[in-house]
């Protein structure tokens, strides 16, 4: 069973005649790494806004575990069912590492033992020692931000973790460090990993490959992998 | 719990737009505090003073009334059937305000009554009139022939000052003698030496209700005639010169205002009228004097008018109604009514005037407050929300962040008016601490300029009409610190209230509300809650509907 699948998606923004995507029919499992591939244009943040929740489409259906997501509150959805590596991190500046972490802990309404703890494991998880936990979020680099970024995603324990362009500002050896991270997480959690990328590498290392391209006169999304 | 937690974190980093919000709220928050202490004070100063206040107040004959109906009656002016029905309009009798007196709302009554006599020769009174004996005596007899007009020029005029006799109702006492005996009904009446105007110097004051022939004369009547305790003085019937009475003197009594007010102020009429000249004795005793009189009396009647005139001692009797609250006073006039007072007398009390008169300052700085109160809440209002508009636009960014990670705009909305909230009570508890303790010395300096102003607007009036300043004793305002001013007692108990009626020019020399001990009590401390609440909630609406439109994935997409 699908624990993600698009059926038939089309979207195009409110004031735009033309469809940014069109009639997609994606779907993701558990336990791979998905990537999505495209030139620029083709969608690809888009898509990963239909997927992460944050908007919805013009037409066609998302399933959550075969239950239409149009019928689930979005805010919850976004909070406690899928986690979201953003482009820019989207991290809170005035908080440290930690903090950030916590919040979206706090957010998601889920109960958890002793909050910093788990977060200072999960930091230490994808890489960050305690002094730079600690800091706050303008004074780490940005593969230390990246980290924490990850590190936020995985913090309410979602089973789909969605990223976009995650190795995009790295150097070579963090970009390997952290798709260990997320083939851990596929492989040894059991997660449904789904990256927006446009890295041969990444998408070397993806179970399935998404591409989409620019395309006005039908389907433009196809699985090219596996 | 963790917006708390959130906004408590958001407001320790970022002090600088804290510290600039929560500075907007101290200034809006002091000013607050002293407007609204200026206006508690007002109103307690009121409470109190009302709680204080024992009512007086004084049946008269209505003459505006009188001419009224008179009017609506005959269908038109007639001057002469005018006059005669308010000759014909006599003032109660001591009988029919002892009726009135039954009525529920009254808690006491007490009168005196009044009666001019003469020296016997052996001892003079103290006259400054200027007027010889001879003039004197045709005086009198002018007066005795114009009872009439004399007697009603007294009607229509208001006691002032309580149960003090009415000099100018002595018309009605027949021919005008040397001196006044005022005879009181209990010591209640004796209004001055409750407030503390008059004491006695020397010997006792007579037994309260006695009939025995005793007085208390003025300190300045003693030493003009070497007059001691225990001396025994005759007074004669100015009527009749071999009708006398002999009073022992048990108190000589000394009168603050005696000499600098009402000697000069009446002495212009008839040495009677000097308040040293006046003899205190019990109602009981005095009652007793106007018997035996009438008992000796004789009777002629004129044959012209046919009216009949008596050479016994006429009185004049003035009665006092006390009241515990303003609310009983307001319903005598009902129930004095009911059991019979014709439409032709009026009930008044110079208690609630002088009452009103002394916080007319305070009452104008309250209202002035208010408005100054209403101006800063606008303003700072405005400001605010200006400011929170701009820090709400500032923080798009984290806006799109909270919502992108799950977490909903109203949480958003309510952490961040917890976060000018929490600001706006720091703010406020400071605000409150420094105009609790600012707002006394304020509202008393502004208390003082009202009351400067108010003084020399009176006194400018005064000069405009040609009768130049007040004495220096009078002009001053004497502080009366009512909340906590013992002699508010005797000032509600007696007929003088707050006001020092005095007058030698016509104005009134009123005694102002001029000190407030406390202003800032808890229902300023909740009232500026209330406002803090409303600023915050007012100046966080503009920010709650900001948040409430923001789409964090435009946010995020602009930012990337």
């Amino acid at each position: 069973m699908s624990k993600l699948r698009l059926e038939n998606v089309s979207y195009k923004y409110e004031k735009s005649k033309n469809f940014v995507l069109k009639d997609i029919s994606f779907e993701f499992e558990k336990g791979n790494i998905y990537a999505i591939i495209g030139k620029s244009g083709a969608g690809k943040t888009t898509l990963l806004s239909l997927l992460s929740g944050l908007t919805k489409p013009t037409s066609g259906k998302i399933f959550l575990d075969e239950e239409d997501t149009k019928n689930k509150d979005m805010y919850s959805y976004r909070s406690q069912d899928v986690g979201v590596v953003f482009q820019s991190f989207n991290l809170l500046p005035k908080l440290t590492a930690v903090e950030n972490v916590i919040l979206s802990m706090d957010v998601s309404g889920r109960k958890f033992g002793n909050k910093k703890e788990i977060a200072m494991e999960l930091l230490n998880k994808v890489g960050l020692d305690e002094d730079e936990a600690k800091r706050r979020i303008l004074k780490l680099s940005g593969g230390q931000q990246q980290r924490v970024a990850i590190a936020r995603a995985l913090s309410y324990g979602p089973e789909i973790i969605l990223a976009d362009e995650p190795t995009g500002n790295l150097d070579g050896e963090t970009q390997d460090d952290i798709m260990e991270i997320f083939r851990k997480l596929a492989k040894d959690e059991n997660k449904c990993v789904i990256i927006v990328t446009h890295s041969p590498e990444v998408t070397e290392k993806a179970d399935v490959v998404y591409e989409l391209k620019k395309n006005d006169s039908g389907k433009n999304g196809t699985r090219m992998k596996k | 719990m963790y917006i708390l937690k959130n906004a408590w974190r958001s407001i320790s980093r970022a002090k600088v737009r804290n510290i600039l919000i929560g500075v907007i709220v101290l200034v809006i928050a002091i000013s607050s505090c002293v407007a609204l202490s200026i206006r508690e004070a007002a109103d307690s100063a009121k409470e109190q003073y009302l709680e204080e206040l024992e009512v007086t107040a004084q049946i008269s004959i209505d003459r505006q009334s009188m001419m009224q109906g008179f009017s609506s009656e005959s269908g038109g002016f007639g001057r002469n059937s005018m006059k005669e029905m308010m000759t014909n309009q006599e003032d109660l009798s001591l009988e029919e305000m002892l009726v009135y007196a039954e009525a529920e709302s009254v808690k006491d009554f007490y009168y005196t009554g009044t009666t001019s006599v003469d020296t016997d020769g052996n001892w003079e009174a103290i006259d400054t009139t200027g007027i010889t004996e001879d003039e004197s005596e045709s005086e009198g007899e002018s007066d005795a022939q114009g009872i009439t007009s004399m007697g009603d020029q007294g009607r229509g005029g208001q006691i002032v000052g309580g149960n003090k006799p009415d000099m100018s109702q002595m018309g009605r006492m027949g021919v005008q003698g040397d001196c006044t005996i005022v005879g009181y009904s209990s010591d209640d009446a004796m209004t001055e030496f409750l407030a503390g105007t008059s004491s006695i110097t020397d010997g006792e004051m007579f037994e309260e209700g006695t009939s025995e022939y005793e007085c208390v004369i003025s300190d300045e009547l003693a030493t003009y005639n070497e007059f001691a305790v225990g001396d025994v003085i005759t007074v004669a019937n100015p009527n009749n010169e071999e009708e006398t009475y002999q009073l022992t003197i048990v108190g000589i009594y000394h009168n603050e205002q005696s000499g600098q007010t009402q000697a000069g102020m009446m002495g212009g009429f008839s040495a009677s009228s000097d308040s040293a000249n006046q003899i205190y004795m019990s109602y009981e005793a005095l009652s007793a004097i106007l018997t035996t009189s009438e008992g000796s009396a004789e009777t002629t009647t004129d044959e012209k008018t046919g009216r009949t005139s008596s050479t016994a001692l006429k009185n004049q009797v003035s009665g006092t109604y006390l009241f515990s609250t303003v609310e009983d006073y307001e319903k005598f006039e009902e129930e004095a009514r009911e059991l019979g007072l014709s439409e032709n007398y009026s009930i008044s009390s110079s208690d609630l005037n002088s009452y009103e008169q002394s916080m007319e300052p305070l009452n104008n700085l309250s209202e002035y407050a208010m408005y100054f109160f209403v101006v800063i809440l606008i303003i700072g209002g405005i400001i605010l929300a200006v400011l929170n508009i701009f820090n709400i636009r500032e923080r798009k960014y984290e806006i799109g962040v909270l919502a992108a990670i799950g977490m909903k705009k109203w949480k958003i909305a309510v952490q961040y008016t917890t976060e000018l909230l929490c600001v706006t009570f720091i703010a406020i508890i400071i605000g409150t601490g420094i105009g609790a303790a600012g707002s006394v010395p304020i509202t008393n300096a502004l208390l003082e300029k009202q009351i400067e102003s108010q003084t020399s607007t009176k006194e400018n009036q005064m000069a405009n009409f040609g009768r130049g300043e007040m004495p220096s004793d009078m002009g001053e305002n004497v502080p009366s610190d009512m909340p906590s001013d013992a002699s508010s007692d005797a000032k509600g108990k007696g007929g003088k209230g707050m006001g020092n009626f005095f007058n030698t020019m016509g104005s009134t020399v009123t005694d102002y509300v001029d000190q407030i001990d406390s202003a800032t009590n808890l229902t300023v401390v909740i009232e500026l809650i209330g406002v803090g609440i409303l600023l915050t909630l007012i100046s966080s609406l503009f920010a709650i509907i900001f948040v409430l439109r923001y789409d964090p994935l435009k946010i995020m997409a602009n930012r990337e």
